[in-house]
């Protein structure tokens, strides 16, 4: 299967005035269509960064130093969404790509109703007045939301109901992406779950890709169909949710899955040190300073993100030394093992 | 057996005109000997008014609060010092517990000036060093530094290094690891179960998050509404839920691992079913949570159901006591509830999902 967007070499930096600090490195991803996929990390680990990196909506200090990420339109045409010019990637924005933020409860306007804030949008993509009212109850009744709401404020609603006016705001074009930064953070766990489900069945109806970006791995273990995991500006791991979750490669990975406080009795093993921050990421791979099996070469040479296993990628010198011809005395299996045991 | 902590009837009232009752009758125990309380419950459910009045900030409406068997609200100062030694608290936030302007070792130097912890500049030196690494942090690391410049996981680690060097008799922590990254999160939750088991401090652990009450252990309080909705020992509690409500909290933590996915899916949002009428919805002498309840019947909405127990307490232990009429049809404020009012298939049907 063909990719819907490509992202290649996608590289972000925060300039200063006499310098400039680089946030993501080089980051490369495939989304397919249909596909829900998980982008994992700590806060600082650069996921929100590479959100807006991909829809070209970075805010100054920060700025994109290179990278392209290609969108794959209906008819068959390439779009480099990183290339484009504001008025063109306007007319991509909602109708082919759309974006919940982070916080999407805070994004309405608290003097229009959410019948002017969801019409607007598909008046500005041309659409008349009756057509895009017709678009905006069906998107609402896809998020299991009364027509009613239409004439609410946002203020008269729920956090849940909200989160589901935007989510059916970003639904209403029927994208090809959905790009959803952490959208069941403030809530809680039932309404999560309720808001979880509806980004599924849109998945199912509308078959469109979902980029669910979330802290928890629960949620991720949930829905996700593949896992990107990020550490420090750098995709370390990327997978089927599966193979990610049984047999993790990258030692964040394993310890983050190992970290996760599952059952009583049973004290789980916190990952030592800190995550670093863009001020002061160590040379070669990030993660060596609390990496459990640290090599010397870790300590100066940033692993590449290579094919492991099956449709399974990670960015670690572990493995490349071993598919390189098994010079390193140990191997990916015993590695992997290791850490939880 | 006698307790550190007794929680009776406690009842908080905000506001003049219209009346928000955050807190309605509670009352729980936290054990004399050193252990973990959970107290659950979504935004709103009062469990941090609760916390507040334990800890003084806050006066309640009515109700008492007994440590060790004497009257929070009613001591000379003397006692009011010790108690406020013996009870320590870490808040939600590390970015607001600190003073911005001071040192990170200013948090450590209150303490020990107030309570004269050290005898002289290097002894206190010795306490602070030795408080921190019980924490997991290198005193070269934080002390010196100010706030700002450590991580939200160093300063809550740096909160729990303070609990150390004051050996409180208890902790109560109002949420202390929303706002940290999950890789600290488990680290936070083992130094407060080392706690508990080379100190004997016991903590109250505030949270929304029943996965990680499930992790602690001791006993679980699930609030709703301000109401006590199940209280019981935490095996109970999430191994065999009674009260719908901590049913569908328990359905909705997403497992860490894509093997336990979620089979089928919940029922539409609570939201927009409401089944009762509005002079049902406004009065209080029923269950709240009736407008949500996939098993409601008449006796929901006419009398306030009650926790499983007499004195009003939980079970605790492997046992867990729930505020619903599907599990305990007999008991109710008044006495016993009118048998027509009860549905008998729907009790039946529940049980057997149980």
């Amino acid at each position: 299967m063909e990719p819907l967007l490509r992202v290649r070499d996608v590289s972000t930096a925060l300039i200063g005035r006499k310098s400039a600090i680089q946030v993501l490195t080089s980051v490369d991803l495939d989304i397919y269509p249909g596909e829900i996929i998980g982008l994992v990390g700590e806060s600082g680990s650069g996921k929100s960064t590479l959100a807006s990196a991909i829809l070209n909506l970075l805010q100054p200090p920060q700025v994109l130093q290179s990278g392209s990420a290609c969108l794959t339109l209906p008819n068959g045409e390439e779009k480099d969404l990183l290339a484009l010019s504001e008025r063109e990637l306007r007319r991509l924005r909602w109708q082919h790509i759309a974006y919940i933020p982070q916080g999407s409860m805070n994004v309405l306007n608290p003097v229009l109703t959410v019948r002017r804030q969801m019409t607007d949008m598909l008046l500005q993509h041309g659409l008349r007045e009756a057509e895009a009212l017709e678009k905006a109850r069906a998107a609402l009744q896809l998020v299991n939301l009364a027509p009613a709401v239409l004439e609410r404020y946002p203020h008269e609603l729920s956090g849940g109901m909200l989160q589901r006016v935007v989510i059916a705001t970003a639904v209403t074009m029927a994208p090809a992406i959905i790009v959803a930064d952490e959208p069941t953070t403030a809530l809680d766990v039932v309404t999560q779950r309720l808001i979880l489900q509806e980004l599924m069945s849109i998945r199912d109806t509308l078959n469109t890709a979902i980029v669910l970006i979330s802290h928890d791995m629960g949620v991720m273990a949930q829905v996700a169909d593949r896992l990107a995991v990020m550490y420090a500006g750098r995709l370390v791991e990327l997978g089927p949710i599966h193979g990610v979750f049984e047999e993790a490669m990258h030692p964040y990975t394993q310890g983050l899955i190992a970290s996760i406080p599952q059952h009583h009795s049973e004290r789980v093993k916190a990952l030592a040190g800190e995550a670093p921050t863009p001020w002061n990421y160590p040379g070669g791979c990030r993660f060596h300073p609390r990496c459990p099996f640290v090599m010397e070469r870790c300590a100066h040479e940033l692993p590449a993100l290579e094919m492991h296993g099956p449709r399974h990628w990670a960015a670690c010198h572990l493995y490349e030394s071993v598919s390189a011809g098994g010079e390193a005395a140990l191997t990916p299996a015993s590695a992997g093992r290791g850490a939880h045991e | 057996m006698s307790e550190l902590l007794l929680v009776r009837g406690l009842t908080k009232i905000f506001g003049t005109w219209s009346r928000t009752h955050a807190v309605d009758d509670v009352s729980f125990a936290i054990p004399e000997t050193p252990s973990i309380v959970n107290l659950v419950g979504e935004s709103g459910s009062g469990k941090s008014t609760i916390s507040r009045i334990i800890l003084g900030l806050e006066k309640p409406t009515s109700g008492t609060i007994l440590y060790k068997g004497a009257d929070v609200f009613r001591q000379d100062q003397a006692w009011t010092q010790r108690f406020h030694r013996e009870v320590q608290v870490v808040f939600q936030d590390p970015y607001s517990a600190f003073n911005p302007i001071y040192k990170v070792e200013h948090v450590f130097n209150v303490p020990i000036r107030r309570f004269a912890l050290a005898a002289n500049r290097d002894e206190k030196w010795a306490m602070i060093s030795e408080s921190l690494r019980a924490v997991d942090l290198r005193p070269e690391e934080v002390l010196g530094k100010y706030p700002h410049q450590l991580s939200g996981g160093q300063r809550q680690r740096v909160m729990l290094a303070r609990l150390h060097l004051i050996r409180p008799r208890l902790i109560i922590a109002d949420e202390p690891i929303s706002m940290i990254d999950a890789s600290m999160q488990a680290s936070f939750l083992n130094i407060l179960l080392d706690f508990r088991d080379r100190f004997g401090i016991s903590t109250l652990f505030i949270t929304h998050d029943l996965s990680t009450a499930r992790y602690l252990g001791g006993d679980i309080i699930v609030l709703y509404k301000g109401r006590i909705a199940e209280y019981g020992g935490t095996a109970a509690v999430t191994g065999r839920p009674q009260h719908p409500y901590a049913r569908l909290l328990m359905q909705s933590i997403p497992v860490a691992d894509p093997r336990r996915r979620w089979q089928q899916s919940l029922p539409a949002a609570p939201e927009v079913t409401t089944t009762g009428t509005s002079e049902q919805m406004e009065q209080r002498d029923r269950c709240l949570f009736a407008e949500r309840c996939g098993y409601v019947m008449p006796a929901c909405w006419k009398s306030r159901p009650q926790l499983g127990r007499p004195d009003g307490r939980g079970a605790g232990g492997d046992a867990s006591a729930a505020a619903c009429y599907l599990v305990n049809p007999c008991i109710d404020s008044g006495g016993i509830v009118a048998e027509a009012d009860l549905n008998l298939d729907v009790i039946a049907s529940y049980r057997e999902a149980l």
